[in-house]
């Protein structure tokens, strides 16, 4: 039965090759590069892009990679809730200083992740944990739940804090805390 | 309409000063919301105020910047009373509408001008709510929609406790441990012993006999032994009516009196321990079928919202905890009260000066547990986490050994195991040191307290002749007496204070009220037909994101109707609302013309079967899985929906036939194993409405062959709604409906959607591609 359904389809394979065509292309990644598009920043604060023929009057910037390779793998998608992938840069580094930088304005904010410098008071109460902490943006201070994993290790020095409300805090290397901070924060590490 | 604004407005005074300075007065005030960063990514408040017709942004500075708090404030008004406010005001008609940018947390508000966005002001992700408001008010505003109260109602009315202003730790929950009521959860739960106040009063009773014998052991031992007998003390003998010179037949009664007492003290021990062992397992049991009775009565987002987990915690552990301080922890707390009040009496009875010297160390070691045993427990809690990390990743690497082999990767699972291990073992290290030098601690503070007692009780003895030796002796039992009582009475608050937060997670359990209700005189539908009607129905898991919008649709009694669309599209959340899992959010679901949210409980349930994606298999034999929805049923029932689910054969095969057990710890089945005796168990329900979810996805196309032949006799003369990826599964469907984004794109037959040229007509292109290397023809779909 199936031999004679292999040879008796043309039909099905010219459709096989339009089809794959239209696959493969979601297949590949769609880099853009200094040469193939152009960033501009917009009166309103935002960024548009001029990509292969399409202008995009605002864009969003995701990082692939955020806690590993920041700089590098950076997806630029369109502002809906959909989403879509309009193309990837493969390292900031690659492109012009100055669309580089339009591009880290971008991720620096939606990325806002505070550094802690100093833990002041860390203060455990029924479940909940109470951080009073100094960052690089000035003091503040933030609630985390102490049963799920509110403090993720990024690696064995580097420190994650997600409060209650999905804000991000982080410790970019615990062994520059003094000692008697980290036993502040031994309850979580 | 008049709108009530007074909830709204949580403004800094002076702001509002300002603000009625520029006409603009705080009645007039629809919303504000508060932009806690600016686009430069540091913190500034910035108030967003949406009024009658304007728009207002106050940016505050200030010389002096306050700690940034994140989180809502009962207070934020207060946060920034000495801010200096830069307000800007525009007509509503500055932005066409407003819209928020989502960041990783928190968002950009902007607005939009001409179809040009502009970038306004930044919020961490505590004000996402607010601003979701607030732009909804906006845009409303600037449409000339009409507001509703609805849409002014602040998200959580009250998520701050009213007593002391702290938030609510957890919003859902809206309790403050810090304000709890404790007395009525502490009365509430003593209501559950009150079954066993006898075997309570003896236990009662046990428990003051050996503190009252405490009382006595040391005197026996010490003054009674060493001052009346070794001391040949003639009185004392007259005391107790023995003849002069009878030394000898005196220290036999007192050794057979201090033999008695530690026999009565071991008679009292066990006896209490008798009645703890009779009370605790069966208010244990009590607390715990209550919890798990009004788990099934509560609706599915209940046990969707929280963790399986922690609810798992809350039945097992919750009331094992408050059990045992209600048994181990009250009772001897008055004991202990007792014992040390007497006991420092009986102290400073014998002599008062030595009594001051040797208590005056004791608060030092109570203080040193009180501020010491919690750090000992969180090393402990250490060493469970880390313990619980290597359980983990031992257990994923035993499942996935698979894995691991095939890809070759043994080395790299052997360094990441060794990494936990010597976390485990860096865990046990430091308990274990802390643990020493805690208890070198404890009891250098210990031993500290009786050198004291016996230095300073000797040069007492020695010099002053106050004291007698046995006095000195059974002086200092006393003293160790005392460190178990105080010991306790160091833990017993935060004791307390955590069994009077589980029995109120008990409670709140046990008191919830299920979000989909039976009505009080629900409609009964013995026979239905099976004709559904769902009327412009919007539903959404989470305010403000509906997964459904406005899904119109009728089926007929007997249609077989398929369901097609992406992952995500909303398909199942369709058939949860069928079968009333959920209730919608707006719109309603008829079947045969009568509301569901009508129908009883027990018509719907009996009329509604679904088969979904996950199967799921209860302990106990194949025949009472298959007869979990009629337990009544004859064994040549269970033959036939077996047969019909093509689960026949394959129970048949395995030694135990039907009474195979299965579930979690019986006999593994394979995916399409599970899923024929779920279809096998819906078949047996014999419903009007069968809903197919993915029921056909994980069994090989030969078996949804067979599987598929027998539901199309089922299917006969009921109502079918089919989900599925596989087209050819809906080959027999009257209608099809293809749903994008929670909307229904395409309904009509197959021809008919074929014609569109749709979603349907590319998934059947994209599918029959597939197919077509594979040499499958066309037809055969």
């Amino acid at each position: 039965m199936s031999t004679i359904h292999c040879q008796s389809k043309p039909k099905g394979t010219e459709a096989k090759t339009e089809q794959s065509a239209y696959t493969d292309d979601i297949l590949k990644i769609k880099y853009i590069t200094k040469g193939n598009a152009k960033f501009k920043r917009t009166p309103g604060g935002f960024v548009s892009l001029e990509f292969e023929g399409k202008f995009y009057s605002r864009v969003s910037v995701y990082r692939a990679f955020p806690f590993t390779n920041p700089d590098s793998f950076i997806s630029i998608r369109q502002p809906d809730e959909k989403a879509e992938e309009i193309g990837i840069i493969r390292s900031l580094n690659e492109l012009d200083k100055e669309t580089a930088e339009i591009i880290r304005e971008q991720l620096n904010i939606r990325y806002f992740t505070p550094e802690i410098k100093k833990i002041i008071d860390i203060k455990d109460e029924y479940g909940y944990a109470y951080f009073d902490v100094l960052t690089d943006r000035g003091a503040c201070r933030f609630t985390i739940r102490m049963n799920t994993s509110s403090v993720i290790r990024l690696s064995e020095t580097r420190i994650l804090i997600v409060d209650i409300d999905g804000n991000r805090f982080e410790i970019p290397d615990i062994t520059k805390l003094s000692a008697a901070e980290l036993k502040k924060l031994d309850l979580f590490i | 309409m008049v709108l009530d604004t007074t909830n709204t407005v949580n403004l800094p005074k002076n702001l509002i000063e300002q603000l009625e300075g520029y006409g603009i007065s705080a009645d007039s005030i629809f919303i504000s919301a508060l932009a806690d960063m600016n686009l430069d990514c540091q913190y500034e408040p910035c108030y967003i105020i949406v009024c009658k017709d304007k728009l207002v942004m106050a940016l505050g500075t200030t010389k002096k910047r306050e700690t940034h708090i994140y989180g809502k404030h009962r207070d934020s008004s207060k946060l920034f009373q000495s801010y200096q406010w830069a307000v800007k005001i525009f007509d509503l008609n500055k932005y066409d509408s407003l819209d928020i940018q989502p960041l990783i947390s928190g968002g950009v508000l902007f607005g939009v001008k001409d179809e040009n966005p502009v970038s306004l002001v930044a919020f961490s992700g505590s004000q996402m709510g607010d601003f979701r408001r607030l732009v909804n008010v906006y845009n409303k505003l600037a449409k000339n929609e009409e507001l509703t109260d609805e849409d002014l109602k602040p998200e959580d009315d009250d998520i701050f406790c009213p007593k002391c202003g702290a938030i609510y730790p957890d919003r859902a929950r809206k309790i403050c441990p810090k304000c709890m009521d404790r007395r009525s959860v502490f009365f509430r739960m003593l209501a559950y012993f009150k079954p066993y106040t006898g075997k309570i009063v003896v236990m009662m009773l046990c428990y003051l006999g050996a503190a009252g014998l405490n009382l006595v052991w040391p005197y026996l031992n010490g003054t009674v032994l060493y001052d009346k007998v070794f001391g040949k003390n003639e009185e004392f003998l007259r005391f107790v009516g023995l003849p002069a010179g009878k030394f000898t037949v005196l220290l036999a009664a007192v050794v057979l009196s201090m033999v008695i007492t530690k026999f009565i003290g071991q008679v009292l021990g066990i006896i209490q321990g008798v009645m703890t062992a009779k009370i605790v397992p069966d208010v244990v049991k009590t607390i715990k079928s209550q919890v798990f009775d009004s788990m099934g009565r509560l609706s599915i987002n209940f046990f969707t919202s929280r963790q399986t987990g922690s609810l798992m915690t809350r039945v097992l552990d919750d009331a094992n905890f408050i059990t045992g301080f209600f048994i181990d922890g009250l009772p001897y707390f008055f004991i202990n009260v007792l014992t040390i009040i007497s006991t420092c009496t009986v102290l400073v009875m014998i002599n008062w000066k030595l009594a001051i010297a040797s208590l005056i160390l004791l608060p030092l070691l109570t203080f040193v547990s009180y501020k010491l045993l919690p750090r000992l427990w969180h090393y402990y809690g250490k060493r469970h986490r880390a313990s619980r990390s290597l359980y983990g990743q031992l257990n994923d690497n035993l499942t996935g050994a698979r894995v691991v082999k095939a890809f070759g990767q043994e080395d790299r699972e052997i360094k990441r195991f060794e990494r936990y291990n010597s976390q485990m073992r860096d865990a046990e290290l430091s308990l274990v040191g802390f643990d020493n030098r805690f208890y070198a601690l404890y009891s250098a503070v210990q031993n500290i307290a009786s050198f004291i007692v016996w230095g300073f009780g000797s040069i007492i003895v020695l010099y002053t002749g106050d004291l007698e030796v046995g006095m000195l002796i059974s002086f200092a039992g006393y003293v160790t007496q005392l460190n178990g009582p105080l010991d306790f009475m160091s833990h017993i608050f935060r004791w307390w204070a955590e069994s009077a937060n589980s029995a109120q997670r008990i409670f709140e359990i046990i008191d919830s009220h299920p979000e989909v209700a039976e009505r009080d005189n629900p409609v009964h539908m013995p026979e239905i037909k099976g004709k559904i009607k769902i009327n412009n129905m919007t539903f959404g898991y989470e305010p403000n994101k509906p997964v459904l919008k406005n899904i119109d649709l009728e089926i007929k009694p007997g249609e077989l109707l398929g369901i097609v669309g992406r992952s995500g599209a909303g398909k199942s959340t369709l058939v949860n609302l069928i079968s009333r899992l959920y209730d919608p959010d707006e719109g309603d679901i008829y079947i045969d013309d009568v509301n569901i949210k009508d129908m009883s409980f027990k018509d719907l349930r009996r009329s509604v079967a679904m088969v979904s994606q996950e199967t799921y298999i209860f302990m106990g034999t194949v025949a009472e899985n298959i007869a979990y929805s009629n337990p009544d049923a004859t064994p040549e029932q269970i033959v036939a929906a077996a047969i019909a689910a093509s689960a026949h054969d394959f129970i048949c095969k395995m030694p135990d036939g039907y009474d195979t057990i299965i579930g979690s710890s019986g006999r593994e089945l394979s995916g399409g194993e599970r899923q024929r005796i779920s279809i096998a168990r819906a078949i047996l329900a014999n419903p009007k409405i069968l809903i197919l979810d993915e029921a056909t996805a994980s069994v090989d196309t030969e078996t949804e062959r067979a599987i598929q032949r027998s539901l199309d006799r089922l299917v006969k003369g009921r109502t079918t709604i089919s989900i599925a990826h596989r087209l050819s599964t809906l080959a027999n469907a009257d209608r099809l409906v293809v749903l994008d984004e929670g909307r229904i794109t395409e309904c009509g037959t197959h021809e008919e959607l074929i014609k569109l040229e749709g979603t349907y007509y590319k998934l059947v292109q994209l599918q029959k591609e597939a197919l077509t290397i594979r040499g499958i023809s066309e037809e055969d779909i």
